[in-house]
């Protein structure tokens, strides 16, 4: 007994002869075909046709992404300082990711936390490199950092873009720096305070944070005082995170100078601002020029305090530009309206754009082909102006501005160089017999001359 | 390995799956159903014993498929609580940061803004690809030391400094839950099991002694089912991956409040 009804029953299939089973078999498929190809395009099209998805598959099967280091502290003490350049560099690679990538492909940021430690700027580094094999870092704050990390790129011959202004006395061949060396940023000041414009001052006094930027910027100021028949009013150094600033000024006092060029970092400045003002010194009777003091800086330090004394830049965020109205506003869209913006910010988020443009020209991310690119001298459009990388020493030729703090904890720019400067890392007078040239040869060493670093 | 499928809008991936299964049932029962009915020999009663047989492996491999749903259904809603937990509890973390004095609140909302930015642009977009956003435990860290480094100078700072560190370590508990969820998924030996077994419902359909017709209509429609059952387990399973996802929207609202602060 069969419990289908008659059509469902072998004696049906069974009735037909084999050529026509075989007949009947295909245009019953193909009718079906037919039939379920409209039913399949009403379901699909249920939800507005979009075939969005099949561009992002072709997409996700496109050219690998390009992967580029950002490396800097996250965490302990330096974190404060480093974090807004991981935004400025974060800032530039996702533009450049908006605007379609570099050759074709999009940056993949790998970002790794050097945790304020040179062991674990080497170890992340080694990280970057070896295991996720980027195309580039963008990083370091500290010279300390800076050559700790520096043995390993040279090693595995990849580049290191360092944003910080510095004190000189270095070149390598795989570092590309875009900040200021004292020629940029301080000697400038030094002839400025000189001129007639600037007051004609005449005794300079040094101030520093004990380590190396500042003792080498300082031997630096005191040999260019030594060309013009001068010397430093006098010399002093305290540690990092010093508080106590009383005997300081009392030193600082007997030797009578007429501006304080303070290359102290950090903390300190918050206690050194205070104590001047508290012993009744103002700005006008004895004016203190800053090297590390930024709008960053100025964000914790009480106005009251610090207005109308100086600091030297190359960038400020006052620059009035179309470039520099562009980056402020995008950085505070993307990272808050209250956010300042300071010079290592702009030389971080600019260098990001100069490497983007040699890879660009040089057609690869090959460290020997995009060095070879800059190292013929490419010019960028920066937010604080045109700048040029110098193919000899791997620095950029860059702009002087001097600024004088005002009561909202910004800069109004007193005096500005009319055009980019070259940089030196090895001035003549401070290194005799040193010099650097990536484009014929490398470093050229001459005899110690003493200063850390060296 | 099928996770491709994930990058597919729902209502095309639904098609897709229920096409494969109709036209492989199709594809069979033109090209496989003779080789079959000739190797049961054309038995009379054939009819009767794959009728029996498929209603026993349709009531196993209904309940299996059940489950899984409900399983998939379950997981996803427990994954969509953690998240849910976990923006909360952030809300929570930065109504006490905001009592902080300055600069120490501007500097925790400035690091909170950071994080609910990396997790918003960066984490969500990793976990939709079934990768454990790594970056997040050190943005974490930096929040931890700055709330570690704070030096509350009266009694009112004290005990907000104490609910703030009590609120940072729930949100830690919360965002490890979520971290931990990334990977969360039906076993794949589980995924084999439910395929085969579609597989063999279909076969077992193209034993029945009918016109073809007939047999693609029924088959056609069992296999229909089949795929929308297995379409709707994977959009359920992965909780973070596909349309059919927990999305990002906590906390895409708390960046946009710390960015108006």
């Amino acid at each position: 007994m069969n419990r289908f009804p008659v059509p469902f029953t072998r004696s049906y299939a069974s009735s037909l002869t084999p050529t026509r089973r075989c007949q009947r078999t295909r245009g019953h498929a193909a009718l079906c075909w037919l039939l379920s190809f409209p039913l399949l395009l009403v379901f699909a099209g249920c939800n507005k046709p979009n075939f969005a998805w099949i561009e992002s598959l072709k997409k996700k099967a496109g050219p690998e992404p390009i992967r580029v280091g950002v490396l800097h502290s996250q965490t302990g003490t330096m974190a404060i300082s480093e974090t807004p350049l991981r935004h400025a560099e974060i800032l530039a690679i996702e533009e450049i990711n908006n605007a379609g990538g570099v050759l074709g492909r999009q940056l993949e940021p790998v970002v790794k936390d050097g945790h304020s430690r040179q062991d674990h700027f080497q170890l992340r580094s080694t990280d970057l490199i070896k295991k996720h094999d980027v195309a580039v870092v963008f990083g370091c704050w500290t010279s300390a950092d800076r050559k700790a990390v520096l043995p390993i790129f040279e090693q595995s011959n990849k580049l290191l873009f360092y944003p910080l202004q510095y004190e000189g006395n270095e070149s390598s061949r795989n570092v590309f720096y875009s900040g200021s060396t004292p020629n940029q940023q301080i000697l400038p000041a030094i002839d400025w305070f000189l001129s007639k414009e600037g007051g004609n001052k005449k005794k300079i006094f040094l101030l520093g944070s004990d380590y190396v930027y500042p003792r080498t910027a300082n031997y630096i100021v005191k040999k260019y005082l030594g060309t013009k028949s001068m010397n430093a009013a006098g010399e002093i150094y305290v540690p990092l995170g010093h508080r106590d600033f009383g005997s300081v000024i009392d030193q600082i006092l007997e030797a009578q100078p007429d501006l304080i060029l303070s290359t102290i970092n950090g903390d300190s400045n918050i206690h050194f601002y205070r104590n001047l003002h508290e012993r009744g010194i103002t700005a006008s009777q004895l004016p203190v020029v800053a090297t590390s003091v930024g709008e960053g800086e100025l964000r914790v330090l009480p106005p009251e305090i610090t207005t109308g004394h100086y600091a030297v830049w190359s960038y400020f965020q006052s620059v009035e530009s179309a470039a520099n109205q562009k980056f402020v506003q995008s950085y505070k869209r993307e990272f808050g309206h209250d956010r300042v913006l300071d010079d290592p910010m702009e030389a971080a988020y600019a260098q990001v754009y100069l490497w983007k443009q040699a890879v660009e020209k040089a057609g690869t991310t090959d460290t020997d082909a995009v060095r070879k690119v800059l190292e013929a001298g490419m010019e960028l459009d920066a937010p604080g102006g045109r700048g040029r990388m110098d193919g000899k020493t791997h620095h950029m030729h860059k702009r002087f501005r001097l600024g004088k703090i005002r009561g909202d904890r910004q800069f109004d720019i007193v005096y500005e160089s009319a055009d980019t400067i070259a940089p030196e890392p090895y001035p003549e007078f401070a290194f005799p017999g040193w010099s650097c040239d990536w484009t014929r040869g490398g470093m050229k060493k001459g005899p110690a001359v003493g200063v850390i670093g060296q | 390995m099928f996770y491709w499928i994930y990058d597919i809008p729902s209502p095309q991936l639904a098609v897709m799956i229920t096409a494969v299964f109709v036209s492989f049932s199709w594809v069979g029962a033109v090209f496989l159903r003779p080789i079959l009915r000739a190797f049961l020999k054309r038995r009379a009663d054939i009819n009767d014993l794959v009728g029996y047989m498929l209603s026993c492996f349709g009531v196993f491999y209904g309940l299996l498929l059940g489950l899984l749903a409900v399983a998939a259904y379950q997981n996803y809603t427990s994954v969509e609580t953690v998240v849910s937990k976990e923006a909360a509890t952030l809300s929570a973390l930065i109504q006490d940061i905001k009592s902080y004095p300055e600069p120490e609140r501007q500097n925790l909302i400035w690091l909170l803004r950071d994080y609910t930015r990396y997790v918003v642009k960066y984490a969500w977009p990793l976990q939709r690809r079934g990768i454990v956003p790594e970056e997040g435990n050190t943005r974490m860290l930096a929040i931890h030391e700055r709330l570690a480094e704070f030096e509350p100078k009266t009694k009112g700072q004290e005990i907000i400094h104490a609910e703030a560190l009590r609120q940072f370590n729930n949100y830690l508990e919360a965002r490890r839950l979520r971290v931990f969820s990334v990977t969360t998924s039906i076993p794949a030996v589980m995924w084999i099991v439910v395929l085969v077994g579609a597989l063999m419902n279909i076969a077992l359909v193209w034993l029945f002694d009918m016109k073809l017709v007939s047999h693609m209509f029924l088959g056609g429609f069992l296999a229909a089912f089949m795929g929308l059952m297995i379409f709707l387990i994977a959009s359920l399973d992965n909780p973070f991956r596909g349309e059919i996802s927990i999305s990002s929207q906590p906390f895409e609202e708390i960046h946009k409040s710390l960015m108006e602060e």
